[in-house]
């Protein structure tokens, strides 16, 4: 599975691995669709292991951020390589999302 | 229904006297990572830094993806050509398809705030902001994409 599911002073971290692009993302999104279903308050994606995203991935995270946002959910994404991150100052998706450089800035900031 | 050949993919690649290299692939998914990786190889021993290798991984992918499904329909029966050359030390690459074309510069804009959460537009928006030049033909079946690979002043190796 391309996502490992963790628990951290009682948030849902979400380590993805590999690549997030069109023949991934459904694998990816799968795991957040039952976190999403089941109205996960906060939730941190840890990209650290992600090695290359396309538009694909990019849209399905906007998906999982659409979806969460739809029940009052928060979503933080850490741990981004500087690539990737380019891609979301690029695209200003950085601006959609909270971007966080690590777990704990993650967790300290989820209040 | 079409029975492709296993083999198709291989024997489609083709190189020119003027080292132009072709590939044709039929409009399916999975032959978009050999494609990319086929263009990448050719990249090997060039000193090309990761940043740029990744944008060119990504390039490649966003233009066969949108001519597999907005030019062709993911038709399978129709093929999409992909031609690299480097000159230099730039690589150029054209994706071609066989649909009637599309209104490039119709694409709304990816990042205005009204279209931010759309996903649609991204692609061709990161081909025109990672490569150095994007050329559409006038069908607007067409793109060629230009990189280049080195930084000024870099020793290229042959």
């Amino acid at each position: 599975m391309p996502v490992k599911i963790g628990n951290r002073n009682g948030l849902t971290i979400c380590y993805v691995e590999g690549e997030i692009d069109i023949n991934t993302s459904p694998d990816v999104k799968k795991p957040f669709d039952k976190l999403i279903s089941s109205k996960t308050p906060k939730i941190i994606v840890n990209l650290s292991k992600v090695t290359y995203v396309d538009s694909s991935g990019l849209a399905t995270l906007v998906e999982i951020l659409k979806n969460m946002r739809s029940y009052g959910g928060k979503l933080k994404l850490s741990n981004m390589s500087s690539k990737i991150k380019s891609l979301f100052e690029i695209t200003k998706l950085e601006k959609l999302f909270d971007i966080v450089a690590d777990e704990e800035e993650a967790i300290s900031t989820f209040v | 229904m079409i029975k492709l050949d296993p083999l198709a993919f291989i024997k489609s690649i083709l190189s020119s006297p003027s080292g132009k290299v072709s590939i044709k692939i039929p409009s399916e998914i999975k032959y978009l990572r050999k494609a990319s990786s086929k263009i990448l190889s050719a990249l090997e021993g060039r000193n090309v830094d990761e940043g740029r290798i990744f944008d060119i991984k990504l390039c490649i992918e966003e233009a066969v993806r949108n001519a597999m499904v907005h030019g062709n329909h993911f038709n399978k029966q129709k093929i999409v050509k992909i031609m690299y050359w480097i000159g230099g030390d730039t690589l150029h690459i054209e994706v071609e398809d066989e649909g009637s074309g599309f209104e490039h510069a119709a694409i709304v804009d990816p990042t205005d705030p009204t279209n931010i959460t759309k996903n649609s537009g991204r692609g061709v928006y990161l081909i025109r902001k990672l490569m150095d030049k994007v050329e559409y033909n006038d069908k607007g079946n067409k793109v060629t994409m230009t990189k280049i690979l080195n930084q000024r002043g870099n020793i290229v190796c042959p």
